[in-house]
């Protein structure tokens, strides 16, 4: 489903990615961890078409496409979705109008008729009640002084509507307490589905107690450097990403 | 054009084939008279003037604008529906090139002490009511187009309120500019009184019909009694190619509240000066302004707010939205008397710019004179986000709607501060289909 072979990108002057290979395959669950700087977000941000990243070799292939060719929202057409580690506020824009204004733009870009306002509302309505959410955050302007709970699940809701093939989970786990985490997750889970794949970007295992991945890979200065299952995640909690560099390092 | 461009206003100022209005007024005869000296001795404002630094008149004075003199009376209700907003439930004053239009109002039921007339029909059938209020408010010096425009006084709405009366529904004034065939001004004038305790709503509206070359100078003289209400809209959608030019005198009493909301969109040149003194303690005065400029359009505010007495509070917000060679000026200025102690003011103007073309120039001021005041000032231009508009992006929405939203998103806090559903979906409308044609570069 995506293929990601010989990634190398950078911002500005500096190399940020290194060579990164990456192969997802349909309804799995990758977790990258990595140490802070080590070319997570980059990452995130590349395969959205953010923006200040200058991909300089590799390639992203996402069934069969150059991911890399499109523009943001074509991408999201296709089925790719980042919940950013920081969703951004967007004061005086309303949260339906703006759901409604994504999920319609993929739609017709997918050849699929925009929904009415009346078929619109009973799908998110629908949505709310698979997250247990409540309908307070509609009304709202998007991201627009919520909490950073709120916005986390402001995220994962839009994820529930827009129902992308893979999602990209930038940090979620960042800056939520463990309530808030365990809803986030909850979410995350149910959208789980044999054609739904996701990479779960993190800096903790925490979040992995909750969303269990199918793959685990180490992410350090711009590449994979080790991959395993989900108990490479534990070993990791329990010794740090220490012992994995040094080990890098002598081979 | 034939010849030279006109260099004066005396195209403006030529006497009227019917005589003036309300002519055997001693009192207006003075006025008229005076305000015509002011004219000839202002002449034509040059940009070292501070009034006119950053906007030349010249184009305004090539065009040799005269007075409007025929009354259009062949159109009908039907010619101005698409005009009309059905479901703003309003007493409906519908003013044509400047004259008040009986046949196209419609002004209901009014509460026992309220009055809502024409100031031709009232100069003629009760000067006296007139006597006081006519140039009350913007003084007997006034600025070069109010004095034009007394100069050449020709009608308006008038607004009565005794004490106490309140009005529920708005008076709408529809200001429509249709069919002129040569460059004409109109040069309304209206007078709004409201007395101790009186409560209304006014939304004014300058539109067009058709795409004609015109002026509009209209002048507002608003006084507030003590305690009184006064919320205002005013919406400016004049044709494209048209001058318009608004003068607004407010005068507010101890305790009164002013909320006037001030959309521009329309025109080729707009300059809009809102005047406004306290007279009394613990008066508010909330001025708030939205402007898009595009191709070909100035649209130029200033801003002159007046704390002669202590304990009022003013505040001054104005967005502007600029794309194309569009062009915008701010220039506020907000006075703090010696005396004006527990003066609480704030002025703010911030301007979006959609492309590298449009220029703003933007000049909030504070004088402040007392010690014991809480005044603040702040200015921004700046750009659409980066971020903002990725992540609306990375949702599947185009980069055009994408930037189109933020836009909305921006002028939000503008539009819902309007006085009526109906008015800020048809504010809404209006912007949302100016921004999807407008140029980004």
């Amino acid at each position: 489903m995506l293929s990601v072979k010989g990634l190398r990108a950078k911002v500005g002057e500096n190399e940020i990615l290194t060579g990164l290979d990456l192969e997802v395959g349909p309804g799995e669950i990758h977790a990258i961890m990595g140490p802070n700087g080590s070319g997570k977000s980059t990452f995130s941000h590349v395969l959205s078409g953010r923006e200040g990243y200058e991909v300089t070799a590799g390639s992203v292939t996402f069934e069969g496409q150059d991911l890399l060719a499109l523009e943001p929202e074509e991408r999201a057409h296709l089925g790719v979705f980042l919940a950013f580690q920081y969703p951004v506020e967007l004061p005086g824009v309303n949260n339906t109008y703006f759901l409604k204004a994504a999920l319609n733009s993929i739609r017709k870009a997918r050849g699929e008729s925009e929904l009415d306002a009346v078929s619109f509302l009973r799908l998110i309505k629908e949505k709310l009640k698979i997250l247990h959410l409540n309908d307070s955050l509609l009304k709202r302007a998007v991201n627009a002084g919520f909490s950073g709970g709120e916005k986390k699940r402001n995220e994962i809701f839009q994820m529930a509507l827009l129902e992308p093939k893979l999602a990209i989970l930038d940090e979620t786990d960042s800056g939520l307490d463990i309530d808030a985490l365990r809803v986030v997750a909850d979410g995350v889970n149910a959208l789980r589905n044999p054609e739904r794949s996701m990479i779960v970007v993190t800096h903790y295992q925490r979040l992995l107690d909750y969303i269990e991945p199918d793959r685990v890979h180490v992410l350090a200065k711009g590449r994979i450097i080790r991959s395993g299952g989900k108990e490479l995640a534990l070993e990791l909690e329990e010794k740090g990403y220490g012992w994995i560099l040094e080990q890098e390092q002598a081979a | 054009m034939n010849g030279a461009a006109p260099t004066s206003f005396d195209t403006w100022l030529a006497a009227r084939a019917d005589g003036e209005v309300g002519a055997g007024l001693d009192w207006l005869e003075a006025q008229r008279r005076s305000a015509l000296d002011q004219v000839r001795e202002q002449g034509v404002p040059g940009t070292k003037q501070e009034a006119w630094r950053y906007t030349s008149l010249k184009r305004l004075i090539e065009q040799g604008f005269a007075r409007v003199e025929d009354e259009v009376t062949a159109l009908q209700l039907d010619d101005i529906e698409e005009l009309l907003i059905p479901e703003l439930e309003s007493h409906r004053v519908v003013m044509v090139n400047g004259r008040y239009t009986p046949s196209l109002s419609a002004l209901g039921d009014l509460p026992r002490g309220v009055r809502v007339t024409g100031l031709r029909a009232l100069l003629a059938s009760d000067p006296d009511a007139l006597r006081e209020r006519l140039n009350g408010v913007a003084g007997e010096s006034q600025p070069l187009f109010a004095a034009l425009n007394t100069a050449g006084l020709d009608d308006g709405l008038v607004v009565l309120l005794d004490r106490g009366a309140i009005l529920e529904r708005p008076i709408e004034l529809i200001h429509l500019s249709v069919g002129m065939d040569e460059p004409r001004v109109a040069q309304p004038r209206h007078v709004v009184s409201l007395a101790d305790g009186a409560q209304a709503t006014l939304i004014e509206r300058y539109v067009s019909l058709g795409e004609s070359l015109y002026c509009t100078n209209s002048v507002l003289e608003l006084s507030l009694g003590r305690d009184a209400v006064l919320k205002h809209d005013r919406i400016q959608i004049e044709s494209p190619n048209a001058f318009h030019i608004t003068g607004l005198y407010l005068s507010q009493d101890a305790n009164s509240r002013y909320v006037g909301v001030n959309i521009g969109l329309g025109g080729a040149w707009a300059r809009t000066d809102l005047v406004t003194r306290f007279s009394g303690e613990h008066a508010e005065c909330d001025l708030q302004g939205l402007y898009l400029a595009g191709d070909r359009q100035l649209m130029d505010y200033h801003i002159d707010v007046d704390h002669a007495v202590p304990a009022c509070s003013s505040r001054e917000t104005f967005k502007g939205i600029l794309y194309g060679k569009g062009r915008a000026v701010f220039d506020g200025r907000v006075v703090v008397a010696k005396d004006a102690q527990k003066t609480d003011a704030a002025m703010s103007n911030k301007n979006l710019m959609l492309s590298e073309n449009a220029e703003v120039d933007t000049k909030p001021q504070l004088e402040i004179n007392a010690d014991d005041v809480k005044c603040s000032h702040g200015t921004t231009v700046g750009q659409i986000e980066p971020e903002k508009l990725f992540y609306l992006r990375s949702r599947g929405i185009s980069a055009p709607l994408a930037r189109r939203m933020l836009c909305m998103g921006f002028a939000e806090e503008i539009i819902d501060a309007l006085h009526s559903d109906a008015l800020r979906e048809a504010v809404s409308e209006e912007v949302g289909r100016r921004l999807e044609t407008a140029p980004l570069t």
